[in-house]
């Protein structure tokens, strides 16, 4: 008999038996399930804050900050910051401004409508107003936006429903000023609590001189090179350009790090406990088993073929734990938020991490198959049939 | 006492089985551990911090808004303060842009370490107030970088000097360490504020904080009302929080997760749960015959579902203890990532015991199986179906 005609009888024979070992079959499938389910559920935080970070991150945006600076940290004088305005390769807008915004961001605090805990978020002033040209994603849905010069702010929707006090027309106490919320706006998907002001009140009121960071927006996503030369040869410039994608990445560089690393860890270790519990109910398998196999060989089936249609029927069992594992994860936890370390994000159950999942599953099927296999090849014939 | 032999016969009965089997159990508790580990820490580190040590900030923002200088003499008025000591916070690089170093500049005025959580020997002490240029390293640093005592050391800090050079130059003059568990391993120096601020080009007269202590612990939240009234509706209206409350609001964000970490384990324990039931049923059927002639040499069918129980336990207890060891010895490499991370006792009982549970549990149904056992079918050859 050939290989591939051994290989599917003895497959049939396992999944006929199946209903019998219902017991070992259900451990490997729920182990599995749990551990794919973890891995996956714990990554899609991950995923979840670099989609959100990055939703709204455009190619033809750059990021200019101060030299070797890192988030808020960064700090730009006047006059540096109105040099940007003549670098090359920034796009002008239909009134013949280059389009750029300077902003000075300042960390407030924030009470939680559900706790009540404090927290700070970044209150960031912009100069001028904020307009479609240069941001598409903006959009405005109640009330209007601030005057410049005036003490008005208008608050992202996240704000809302996350923080007390950000209601159409409530009024916040900043550094001995009374402000008021004048607008509320959407910007893309974001749950990120984000309140824009005027930058000039809001840095005269902190009396300060600087800006945090300038946001430009270029001709077209080529013209960064050109701006970047153009920087670089200007020696009394401390600033650094980075593209916006790449500006957002550095900043969340170390929070993606720590997810990745309690995602990958926790999924090891149960990967490893669903892995060694398949071993023992394929080891429990294939000792139920012994007889038949040993007549098997008896009468002349490969021993290579039992040990693939093992290794087949491992990975087959440990298939519908995947599935049901990212299901699982994805019921749970899709779109859920958590706001942890003051970012806000929903986490993201995607069908790359599906993927992933799935990958994992079958390396345990795989690894776990092994030894029983192994095992099951061995079976010595003689004594397997004499055995009672 | 004398079924222990009977026990140990029992458990290794299939050795491959039962090695895996205590595997899995270590390593479900492994993780167990160190989850668990994670918040009961993080709880714990809350608790062990100080509360009679007062950080009084800028009301908008703890990190990037300024305090004037001039605040500390109205500070020092306020009834129950004991001492009170302006703090400026900076970054500086040592060699490589990646070398970064915190700098905490204060203020070394007479009994200024008891506002502080630092340990410091005498003799450091006095030679960091007898030099303007002196820098006290914490042992975070020493270990990284090897300075000694005497030692002269460039470092580029985010503030130029008034001639607008970034370079500045300090000299070793002792260690310390810091036994706050908020700041983790976290590399820093101290150095001293009158000459940091006469010698840097912005900022002059402006301070991050200040540490207040307060002359009795019973006073402290009497102390932090009456320093934030005092300034309340100036310009620079302050916020002051003891370091107790500090951790608690660093480690609020773990809050979060709760339902996550809750329900990573619960699917630990679940899995776990029905490997070793079905494997303990496997197993207890396959031993019929054996269970059978305990039975008729005159067990009675609660010893034989003590027995099955026991031997449950046995491996459960066994697995659970290496698995938490496993979690202790893995938990200096979490450390690194998570600030607190640490493994209390009471981690260690609460594991034992949902060892003992999840023991319980999956053997109740395969004790019972034995229990109920009829000695005349199993022995028949009957009773293996």
């Amino acid at each position: 008999m050939s290989f591939a005609r051994q290989f599917a009888a003895l497959l049939a024979m396992s999944l006929s038996g199946f209903a019998q070992r219902i017991g070992s079959v259900l451990t490997i499938i729920i182990g599995v399930t749990c551990a794919v389910a973890v891995l996956v559920s714990m990554l899609s935080m991950g995923t979840g804050a670099r989609r959100q970070a990055l939703v709204n991150a455009r190619d033809d945006r750059v990021v200019l900050s101060s030299l070797g600076a890192r988030g808020i940290g960064s700090s730009i004088p006047r006059d540096e910051a109105d040099t940007v305005l003549n670098l090359p390769g920034i796009r002008k807008g239909s009134d013949g401004k280059p389009l750029v915004v300077f902003s000075a961001v300042v960390l407030i605090e924030a009470r939680r409508r559900l706790t009540d805990r404090r927290i700070f978020f970044p209150l960031v002033g912009v100069t001028g107003a904020v307009t479609n040209e240069f941001d598409p994603a903006f959009h405005l849905t109640e009330g209007r936006r601030f005057h410049p010069g005036l003490f008005e702010l208008i608050a992202s929707n996240p704000c809302v429903w996350q923080y007390t006090g950000f209601e159409l027309g409530a009024r916040r106490s900043i550094h001995a000023t009374d402000w008021t919320v004048v607008g509320h706006f959407d910007e893309g998907d974001t749950q990120q609590c984000l309140v824009l002001t005027d930058a000039e009140i809001l840095m005269s009121t902190f009396g300060s001189n600087r800006y945090t960071r300038v946001t430009a927006t270029l001709q077209s996503p080529g013209a960064y090179d050109a701006l970047r030369r153009a920087l670089e040869a200007n020696p009394t410039l401390r600033l650094e350009v980075r593209r916006e994608r790449e500006s957002i990445e550095n900043d969340f560089k170390e929070l993606n790090a720590l997810l990745n690393f309690a995602a990958y860890f926790v999924g090891s270790i149960m990967a490893i406990g669903a892995t060694l519990g398949a071993v023992n109910s394929l080891y429990s398998i294939v000792d139920s088993r012994r007889r038949e196999i040993a007549t098997l060989r008896a009468i002349g089936f490969d021993s290579a073929a039992i040990v693939a249609s093992i290794l087949f029927e491992s990975i087959l069992l440990a298939l519908p734990g995947a599935l049901l594992g990212v299901l699982l994860a994805w019921a749970l936890f899709h779109r859920m938020s958590v706001s942890p370390f003051g970012f806000s994000f929903r986490l993201d159950v995607s069908l790359g991490l599906a993927a992933v999942g799935i990958a994992w599953a079958l390396a345990m099927g795989l690894i776990g198959g092994i030894l029983p296999a192994l095992r099951a090849a061995r079976v010595p014939v003689a004594t397997a049939l004499r055995a009672t | 006492m004398r079924y222990l032999p009977l026990i140990w016969s029992g458990i290794w009965r299939k050795p491959g089985r039962t090695i895996l089997l205590f595997l899995q159990v270590s390593v479900a508790f492994a993780l167990f551990g160190v989850l668990q580990g994670l918040k009961t820490g993080v709880e714990h580190a809350v608790a062990a911090a100080r509360a009679d040590l007062l950080i009084v900030h800028s009301r908008q923002s703890f990190m990037l808004q300024p305090l004037p200088l001039g605040l500390l003499d109205q500070i020092r008025l306020v009834p129950g303060v004991k001492v009170a000591i302006p703090v400026e916070l900076t970054g500086a690089t040592y060699q490589k842009p990646t070398e970064g170093i915190g700098i905490v500049a204060v203020s070394p005025e007479d009994d200024w370490p008891s506002a502080f959580t630092y340990t410091i020997a005498p003799e450091y002490l006095a030679a960091f107030r007898k030099s303007r240029t002196a820098m006290l390293i914490r042992d975070t640093v020493t270990e990284k970088y090897g300075w000694k005592v005497g030692d002269h050391i460039p470092l580029k800090m985010l503030i130029a000097q008034q001639n607008g050079s970034s370079d500045w130059a300090f000299d070793v003059v002792g260690t310390f360490t810091d036994n706050d568990v908020g700041v983790g391993r976290a590399r820093f120096v101290l150095i001293s504020f009158p000459y940091f601020d006469e010698a840097r080009a912005a900022g002059k007269g402006t301070v991050n904080h200040f540490n207040v202590a307060v002359s009795d612990p019973k006073l402290a939240v009497t102390v932090s009302d009456a320093i934030d009234r005092r300034f309340a509706n100036s310009s620079h209206e302050t916020k002051t929080e003891s370091l107790r409350e500090l951790a608690q609001a660093n480690v609020q964000s773990i809050g979060d997760f709760d339902f996550l970490l809750r329900a990573v384990v619960g699917a630990v324990l679940v899995a776990l749960l029905f490997a070793t039931t079905t494997m303990m049923i496997q197993s207890t059927r396959e031993r019929t015959p054996e269970l059978a002639v305990v039975k008729t040499l005159g067990f009675t069918d609660r010893a034989v579902f003590l027995l099955i129980l026991a031997e449950a336990l046995v491996i459960f207890l066994g697995g659970a203890a290496f698995g938490l060891a496993l979690a202790t010895l893995t938990l200096p490499l979490g450390a690194r990532f998570v600030l607190g991370l640490s493994m209390p006792g009471v981690v260690v009982v609460i594991g034992l015991v949902s060892g003992a549970l999840v023991a319980l549990v999956s053997a109740a149904v395969p004790a019972a199986l034995a229990a109920r056992l009829r000695v005349a079918t199993a022995l028949g050859g009957h009773g293996a179906a």
